[in-house]
């Protein structure tokens, strides 16, 4: 059997690696636009190949895949999803584990995913505003900032999927900096409108979102189009730097199992997550008449307003997240593609382990602004022996350059995994290993050692529990998902209600 | 302090005449009218009763203190009592007056009595006489008992904390039972701090601190709208974490305006820990504006005048929302219904308001 991936990051090392390791002995090739010296590896120990080209270009992956003649193709990033290399490839014959470019709307337009939760009236979404300029963007702010309560308390965004980058959280609840906080607002749209000139994919350029808080967590899904398979909840940690401070980057590591659920969210919230992805998969198959097939996975956090509530959507696995389930996946990832496209998923195909799994990212400094500074510096990582010390080590935004030595790519630079019965433990295990990487030129390089601690499990569990407290007790009194204003000369105004009135005219 | 030609007459004010729609205006309207009525009136031992023939036909709630160019110095309340006006001495020859009791305190004054409703006072170098008014209704500013005047104040001779803790009194005995477990009180400062401390022991629920305030005091913070300073206080608060985490919360608040400062503390409180947040008011909801110098904003902008107690629970996000009553704070303040102006509550004014 021959396996054809697409993509080169540390997800895509996880990804080839559990291909590699099926009862199917697969040949394992790859198109990636660097080398990752990981992924190279398993090609070379596989008698498969790796090719250096766009992974986002669905002519080069269909003539890769045709001179290969692989049986099928996996697709790791979202990029070639948005560039319909799925569609592609099926078109020509090719079967692939990858959402079609309509398909993965729900991840590349924030806007698109809220107008298709909004007209399908589904549960766990937000109140959101778009704009096509950082002026008109400015203009309602103004305009509704005294009066409607959401609008004070937003998180602006970039309207398309832009790999985590240019999210910003605005709480102005109190008196003081009202007036920075108003300021930034307006000097953010303006770097949003530019950094959305780069994209000519898209209508909608700037996103505001009402702002909410509570513990995140992304729920990975494999679907035929018909089954959705839930797996393993991951926690990932967006922001940069210990303690929760610093820019929102693509995941600087993440936490998971023992069970299929977190230590900090129940049962029955695992599983109305999933209810919520399904209804989404269900709603985007409805609007392209197209079956999905692949990854879906929900970014989502419990809130006082919804309860589980969906983020972010993902076309793909999450990169960190995919190491964590993958490590924790007991069954052949071959036999699951298979059954997928054959459309015969069953929920027994998947199994998983019972380990506390941990994974934290290696960045270089300047990671992940300015990232000039944060490229080419040479790494010196003992793969052997972080193995013998029970970690793995995946390569990300790295590349093996023709003398043999691996140099940083400006993001992060490698993921390092460990299991074990508890999460602390998992944490000791990564911080031993990641230890032991250094830049041969002496650059500095950062992670975050609190992931994974008890310290910070318990601080998600405290924030866990007091948004569940209010979101149950909501759905007691009948007002979940309700939000109400009064404003002077208007009256009792619902912007949920105003909102849904306001996407239902649209159409389609 | 005397005053020197070409000045005629100084005149500081509380509350408003019924002059001119502006507040300022109608007392400079008033003041010239005052010097005029006192420049025009035949002999010295005649002012008194040129003032009063004045004060007679001049509508509105208000007190003033007067100064003029042959060193007298009026004083008066309006005939309807509506803003006090207070009288101590201080050293052995000098007589002091103020709208507040506490005002007085802290200057070392004694304070010797009130200025009754209706009453003008003439303080020459030599005498002082005192001269009633026609006789009229009584309706004393409820407001300045819930709001405006400060604790340390006496006001007709009633403390002014103790009307307070009165009012979380009756708050809690009027208000809707709720079945809390694991409950605390706390008191936006500085108003609702004596509300919360009698409703806690009325409920026998325990109070705690609530809130610190961050900055200035907004008492002396120079804003145009009073409304704008109870808004504001809100925005400067911090709740004490420890003080409300895993509690069902009972919040005591003065007044609510447009509820959307107040719906900010709910949410913060929430957030932070509160396992629930019931909302006690120790004034009855605001619907209508006051021809006497409070500055109210417009009807429509007033949530209570356009939303009842149950919606504006649901909109702010509370448990539970209640009001006083405006029988009840006439109880707690100790002074018959129809001997107080309780106009921003009722829509009622004790004067006939163009």
């Amino acid at each position: 059997m021959r396996i054809l991936g697409v993509g080169n990051a540390a997800r895509e090392h996880a990804i080839a690696e559990k291909l590699s390791m099926s009862r199917h002995e697969p040949k394992i090739y790859w198109v990636g636009d660097y080398l990752n010296p990981g992924i190279d590896k398993i090609c070379k120990s596989t008698k498969g190949d790796y090719a250096l080209a766009d992974p986002t270009s669905p002519t080069k992956v269909l003539e890769w895949a045709t001179k290969w003649r692989v049986d099928f193709v996996f697709i790791g990033p979202e990029e070639p999803n948005f560039h319909g290399v799925p569609d592609v490839l099926r078109k020509n014959g090719v079967p692939c584990i990858g959402a079609t470019r309509s398909a993965s709307m729900i991840e590349m337009s924030k806007a698109a995913l809220r107008r298709l939760q909004w007209k399908h009236d589904l549960r766990g979404k937000l109140l959101f505003k778009t704009f096509a300029t950082a002026e008109q963007a400015r203009e309602t702010l103004e305009k509704y900032s005294d009066t409607l309560t959401w609008m004070q308390n937003v998180a602006l965004k970039p309207a398309r999927q832009a790999g985590g980058r240019g999210v910003k959280v605005i709480d102005d609840r109190q008196l003081y900096l009202h007036d920075e906080k108003q300021k930034f607002k307006t000097s953010h749209f303006g770097w949003l409108e530019n950094y959305m000139k780069s994209y000519s994919d898209i209508e909608d350029k700037i996103l505001i979102e009402e702002n909410v808080w509570g513990p995140e967590y992304t729920l990975q899904c494999f679907t035929d189009g018909r089954n959705v398979i839930g797996m393993p909840l991951v926690q990932d940690n967006k922001n940069a730097h210990e303690f929760d401070i610093g820019t929102e980057t693509g995941g600087m590591g993440s936490i998971s199992g023992p069970k299929k659920t977190l230590p900090f969210i129940t049962e029955e919230e695992y599983q109305e997550s999933l209810e919520i992805v399904k209804g989404i998969v269900r709603a985007i198959q409805a609007t392209t008449g197209e079956d999905y097939m692949g990854i879906v996975a929900g970014q989502m956090m419990l809130t006082e307003v919804e309860g589980p509530t969906i983020i972010e959507m993902y076309s793909r696995l999450g990169d960190p997240e995919a190491l964590n389930v993958l490590a924790m996946l007991d069954s052949d990832l071959v036999d699951i593609c298979l059954a997928i496209l054959s459309r015969n998923l069953k929920e027994s195909d998947v199994k998983f382990n019972q380990k506390a799994t941990v994974v934290k990212a290696l960045a270089p400094k300047g990671y992940p602004a300015p990232r000039n500074l944060a490229t080419g510096h040479p790494i010196l990582a003992d793969e052997d022996q972080i193995l013998k010390n029970d970690a793995r080590l995946f390569w990300a935004s790295a590349q093996r350059m023709e003398d043999g030595e691996i140099v940083t790519l400006g993001s992060r630079a490698l993921e390092i995994l460990a299991q074990a019965r508890d999460h602390p433990s998992a944490s000791a295990i990564v911080e031993r290993a990641i230890s032991q990487v250094k830049f041969k030129d002496g650059w500095g390089a950062f992670h975050r050692s609190d992931i994974g601690t008890a310290e910070l499990i318990e601080r998600r569990t405290e924030l866990a529990s007091r948004a569940r407290n209010l979101y149950r007790q909501r759905r007691a009194k009948g007002t979940l998902s309700r939000r109400r204003d009064w404003l002077p000369k208007v009256g009792i105004i619902d912007p949920a209600k105003t909102l849904r009135e306001e996407i239902a005219g649209l159409g389609d | 302090m005397s005053i020197d030609d070409p000045i005629e007459l100084v005149l500081a004010g509380d509350g408003k005449p019924l002059l001119h729609a502006d507040k300022r205006e109608s007392f400079r309207i008033f003041a010239q009218r005052l010097s005029e009525s006192i420049s025009n009136s035949k002999s010295t031992n005649d002012h008194i009763g040129a003032v009063s023939a004045l004060l007679n036909e001049t509508g509105g709630g208000f007190s003033f203190l007067a100064l003029t160019k042959d060193q007298e110095v009026f004083c008066a309340r309006d005939r309807m009592g509506v803003k006090p006006l207070e009288v101590g001495s201080i050293g052995f020859d000098m007589g002091i007056l103020s709208s507040e009791t506490g005002a007085l305190d802290v200057v070392g004054a004694n304070h010797t009595g009130s200025v009754k409703p209706g009453e003008v006072v003439l303080l020459d170098p030599f005498s002082i006489s005192r001269k009633m008014l026609k006789t009229s209704r009584i309706a004393h500013c409820a407001f300045e008992y819930v709001y405006l005047a400060r604790l340390d104040s006496l006001m007709e001779n009633r403390s002014i904390n103790d009307v307070r803790e009165r009012i979380g009194e009756v708050i809690a005995d009027e208000s809707p039972p709720i079945d809390v477990q694991e409950a605390v009180v706390i008191g936006v400062p500085e108003t609702a701090i004596p509300f919360a401390i009698s409703y806690s022991r009325r409920k026998n629920i325990p109070m705690r601190m609530g809130f610190v305030r961050t900055g200035r005091h907004t008492r002396t913070a120079l804003k145009t709208n009073q409304f704008e300073r109870v808004a504001g206080v809100q925005l400067k608060l911090n709740p004490i974490k420890s003080s409300i985490r895993g509690k069902e919360t009972i919040l005591i608040d003065d007044s609510v305006v447009r509820g959307n400062t107040l719906k900010n503390t709910v949410l913060n409180l929430k957030r932070k820990g509160a396992t629930k947040v019931h909302v006690r008011v120790g004034s009855p909801a605001l619907i209508a504006g006051c021809p006497y110098g409070v500055e109210v904003p417009p009807r429509d902008e007033l949530i209570g005048r356009n939303v009842s107690e149950e919606e504006i629970a649901d909109i702010i996000g509370a448990d539970s929302f209640a009001y006083i009553s405006t029988e009840g704070l006439g109880r707690a303040i100790g002074i018959p219904g129809e001997k107080l102006c309780m106009g921003c509550f009722t829509g009622k004014y004790p004067e006939k308001i163009e």
